[in-house]
Parts: structure tokens; C-alpha cells; sequence
């Protein structure tokens, strides 16, 4: 039976897991396509500060997108397309792993190999 | 008996982790100024952060969604990002204050100013931070800080009139001298020194980081419903001993040495060494609970991954804003900015930014879709409504009052 599924609320800011519980981010925005009727269909989820930014709007969500465009070196968000997601539940989940998203958590992987690798200790796990 | 042990360790922790900078200075400062007419506030404050840790920590430990997940989800983008904000800014000026309480503590110890403390107090959270694992961080802060039990004691020892005591507590008054506006100022100031919000982001955060599931909610309850009563009981203790001490003697807190006069008075050297390895442990764990929650906070917002738990290099933009916050309220605490005005704002700040976070986990620890069976009880939802009511009229008259107080003075 199909459940109605409201994706402002269930859909819309929730975090997102790849197929074996990393995060990826959170659905910051949704894209639409067009089916062959002209009707709306959710095609694909945005995540990433430029589509937050753009969803925000305004002063505040302008300079979010305009510092991680610059920072990412492209203004486009990473695209989920909707063929890629596995369940929409409490989280989001992914039915590949995060490292076959292109430009996935790029900032955290910059960070990652210049700043936190150079401070000892800072591979190991504490538990 | 391994399990008592856990369990009661629990619990010690929890004691310890309710105790920070904001107890240490308002208590004392309100117990000298107010005598005991403010205990109410602490009583409806406990039961407040109680109802809303437990509801914030069942939520975490069966979804694994901590608190700002929920506000995210909840909230929508803007008002998130806006809340986020707000609460990161908040944590961060309550870190420098407890950082500022850690070195006050080792300054009354040594003599030696406490501004040459503070970096190297800022260097050992960063070691703790990077080595030490989570349940030992918890644990170490958690015992050490039960010292600050010499205060209950000292309420003995200095030998009150329990008969007029109650009374004070049972009919509590405005003092003369002081009016109405300036009680209601520091009563929200109590409401926000007992129900700091970074409780609440720290213990459902800290479900997850422990790994707890629906077996431990047990642990999870027996924690916070036993843990932060204690912590009450130390907190009421300390107004008492400075309504007793101070109070008569005209003295007004102005300094942490204040704080612990009373104890000075009731057992001397021993009471003061007590004092000092409570007030160092309580204050060095609220730094480490702050500077988490300051991460936790952001990372949840975004969705990154986080958590102290995790090798640094598997959270590394939660990690690297971690460090920054830390070196960042380090520098500001080094502006010789006054960390008793510090510690009030933020108490004070705290207490009006509650009920952006309480409403969204009342919310959601209603949703059968995240909880199942262990969705909120009638008691819980009752108590739940009451204090979102509470804590959005404190809210609402907290900058009228900051401004017609002029800051409590």
C-alpha cells in the first residue's frame, strides 16, 4: 500500500546514512523533475551548504553558498538521484557507499588529510 | 555487584557533570544576596532539567538522534540554523567561563593568578579531548567533583536554626533593600544556573558516544533521575551556607574566593582543600561538557559526522571546530574579561534560549514513528507542557529585565 509520504516534514532535513551508517549530511533540498504528463516528481536530493544556501535565501543563506561554492570550487550541491536511496525513515539511507558520491564531504576530507593527520594521535580512536 | 558498581558510577557522574561554574558562583552570590528565598526556583528548575534530559536521553538512545538532529528535522532550516547558532554562541561563552572556573579553583590552591592557568588548563582539555576515552573522561570529573559535598556538610557544621531556615524556605520574600524586578532577574538567573542547556545537548549526545541502547534506558533514567536531584541537593546546599556565612556578615560574591568562604569558616584548611579539588574537578568536567556540546551542536545541524568517541580523523570537521573553539574561548577568557559577569550572562542567556530546544524534543518523544512503545508517559507529557510554559515566560521577560535591572545590580 503506498503511505503518503509528506516530504517538507519527513523528508526535508533529515540526516542522510550511506549504505554502511556514515553520514553524508542532511537532505538540505529536494530537486523536481518533470514526468512525461509535465507533473512534478521528486527526482533527486540535495545535499551541502550551496543547496542549503539557496533554500535559506537572504543574506545569511547567500554568503553560506557563495564561502562553500568558493571553497568546493563548484556552485553545484552533491545530487542524490531518488534511485540511490534505499529507505526514508527516522534517517534518510543510501544504498551505495559515501566514497562513490562525487565531491562528497569534501571539506571534511581537506581537513581531514592537512589538519588532523599532522596532530599526533589524531588517528587513533579513544574507545 | 559489577553492575551496582556501573550503575552507581552512573550516577556519580551525572552528580558531578550537573555541578559547573554557573552552581558555583549564583548559589553562593544568590545565597549571600537573597538568603534562602530562592531554593523554589532551584526545586522547579531540577524537576524541569530532569523531566527534559530523561525525555532528550530516551530519544538519542533508542533513535540515535541527539538533540540538534531533532531541531533540525523539526525546526526547518532557518529557525535551526538560527537556534544553532545561538546555542553554539552560548556554549562557547559558558566554556570560557568554566575555563575561567578552573583556573580561579587552582588559583585559590596556589596564589598564582589565575590567568597564568588558564592556557595551560586550555592544554590539558585538549589532551583529555584527543586521548582520554569518553567513559574515563566522565568517570574522572564525576568522583573528583563529590568533594564539593563539604558544602552539604559545612550547612551542619555551621549549626543553623533548621526551624527558622524553613521557614525562609517555605515563605521566601524579597529582602529589603532589593526590589522586585532585581528578585525576578536573579530567580531567572537560578532557573538558568540549574537548567543550563548544555545538559540536556551533552547527555543525549553522550547516549549515543556510550552506545547505549533500549537495555540501557534503565541506566539512562536511573542516571539523570537520582544524579540530578543530587546535584539539587548540592546546589541548595550552597545558598544555604552562604545564607548562613555571608548573608549576616553583609559580604556580596564578587569572586569565587567568596564561594567557598563558608566552608573556610565551618572546617578551615581541610574544608578549603575539599572545596578546591570539587570546585577544579566539577568546573574541568563542565569545560570538556561544553566544549563537546559546542561541536555536537554544529555537527548535528549539518550532519557531519562527530562525536569524541570516534577517531579524530573520522570526524574531522567536528574535531578541527572543536580545537577552534577551544583556542578561541582560551583567547577570549585571556582578555581578562571578568568571568563572574561572564558566568551570569550565560547562565542568564541559557535560561532564555530553553525553549527553542525543549519544544522539539517534546515533539518528537511523542512521535510512535521514532519511539515505538517508548513514547512520553502522561506524567512526562504533563510536566513537559508545564515547563515549556515555564521556561517560555522566562524567556519572555528575560531582556526586559536585563535592561530594567541593569544587569541585576
Amino acid at each position: 500500500m503506498a503511505r503518503y509520504l509528506d516530504a517538507g516534514l519527513e523528508l526535508l532535513d533529515r540526516q542522510v546514512l550511506d549504505c554502511d551508517g556514515r553520514p553524508v549530511g542532511k537532505v538540505d533540498d529536494l530537486e523536481l523533475v518533470m514526468d512525461a504528463k509535465g507533473a512534478p516528481v521528486l527526482g533527486a536530493l540535495r545535499i551541502g551548504p550551496q543547496a542549503l544556501g539557496m533554500r535559506i535565501g537572504g543574506l545569511v543563506g547567500r554568503a553560506m553558498a557563495g564561502i562553500a561554492s568558493r571553497l568546493a570550487g563548484t556552485d553545484q550541491a552533491l545530487v542524490v538521484p531518488l534511485e540511490q536511496v534505499d529507505e526514508i525513515g527516522i534517517v534518510v539511507r543510501l544504498s551505495v557507499p559515501v566514497a562513490d558520491l562525487p565531491g562528497a564531504n569534501r571539506l571534511e576530507h581537506w581537513l581531514r588529510d592537512q589538519v588532523v593527520t599532522r596532530i599526533p594521535g589524531g588517528r587513533r580512536a579513544t574507545q | 555487584m559489577k553492575r551496582v558498581l556501573g550503575a552507581a558510577l552512573g550516577v556519580f557522574t551525572a552528580i558531578g557533570g550537573f555541578m559547573d561554574i554557573g552552581d558555583l558562583v549564583t548559589d553562593a552570590l544568590i545565597g549571600a544576596r537573597f538568603g534562602l528565598a530562592m531554593v523554589w526556583v532551584t526545586v522547579v528548575a531540577v524537576i524541569g532539567i530532569t523531566v527534559y534530559s530523561e525525555m532528550a536521553g530516551r530519544v538519542a538512545t533508542i533513535t540515535q538522534r541527539p538533540v540538534f538532529d531533532l531541531v533540525r528535522e523539526r525546526m526547518g532550516a532557518r529557525l535551526g540554523l538560527a537556534n544553532v547558532v545561538v546555542s553554539y554562541l552560548l556554549n562557547a561563552l559558558t566554556l570560557v567561563a568554566e575555563l575561567c572556573g578552573v583556573a580561579l579553583g587552582i588559583e585559590l590552591a596556589t596564589d598564582v593568578h589565575y590567568l597564568l592557568w588558564v592556557p595551560l588548563v586550555a592544554l590539558v582539555t585538549f589532551f583529555v579531548m584527543w586521548r582520554l576515552p569518553f567513559k574515563h573522561m566522565e568517570r574522572l570529573y564525576g568522583l573528583v567533583g563529590l568533594f564539593l559535598f563539604v558544602f552539604v556538610v559545612a550547612v551542619w557544621q555551621l549549626g543553623p536554626d533548621w526551624g527558622a531556615m524553613w521557614h525562609d524556605v517555605t515563605h521566601p520574600s524579597v529582602p529589603s533593600g532589593e526590589g522586585l524586578p532585581t528578585y525576578l532577574f536573579y530567580a531567572v538567573v537560578m532557573l538558568g544556573a540549574q537548567m543550563t542547556p548544555y545538559e540536556v545537548f551533552f547527555f543525549s549526545s553522550g547516549a549515543v558516544e556510550h552506545g547505549w541502547t533500549t537495555s540501557d534506558l534503565g541506566q539512562a533514567r536511573l542516571n539523570v533521575f537520582i544524579g540530578y536531584p543530587i546535584g539539587g541537593i548540592l546546589a541548595i546546599g550552597i545558598q544555604a551556607v552562604a545564607a548562613l556565612a555571608l548573608q549576616p556578615a553583609g559580604i556580596q560574591v564578587e569572586h569565587l574566593s567568596q564561594s567557598v568562604l563558608p566552608v573556610v569558616m565551618a572546617f578551615g584548611k581541610l574544608g578549603l582543600a575539599c572545596a578546591v579539588l570539587g570546585i577544579v574537578a566539577a568546573t574541568f568536567g563542565s569545560v570538556l561538557e561544553t566544549l563537546l556540546s559546542s561541536g555536537y551542536t554544529v555537527a548535528q545541524h549539518f550532519g557531519w559526522s562527530w562525536g569524541k568517541s570516534m577517531a579524530p580523523t573520522s570526524a574531522a570537521r567536528f574535531s578541527v571546530l572543536v580545537i577552534a573553539t577551544l583556542i578561541g574561548a582560551t583567547a577570549l577568557a585571556l582578555t581578562t574579561i571578568n568571568p563572574i559577569t561572564i558566568t551570569i550572562y550565560a547562565v542568564y542567556l541559557g535560561a532564555a534560549s530553553l525553549p527553542f530546544t525543549f519544544l522539539p524534543i517534546l515533539i518528537v518523544a511523542n512521535d510512535r514513528r521514532y519511539l515505538g512503545e517508548h513514547v512520553n508517559g502522561r506524567l512526562a507529557n504533563a510536566l513537559g507542557v508545564v515547563y515549556l510554559f515555564v521556561v517560555s515566560a522566562a524567556a519572555l521577560v528575560a531582556v526586559p529585565l536585563l535592561i530594567a535591572t541593569k544587569g541585576g545590580l
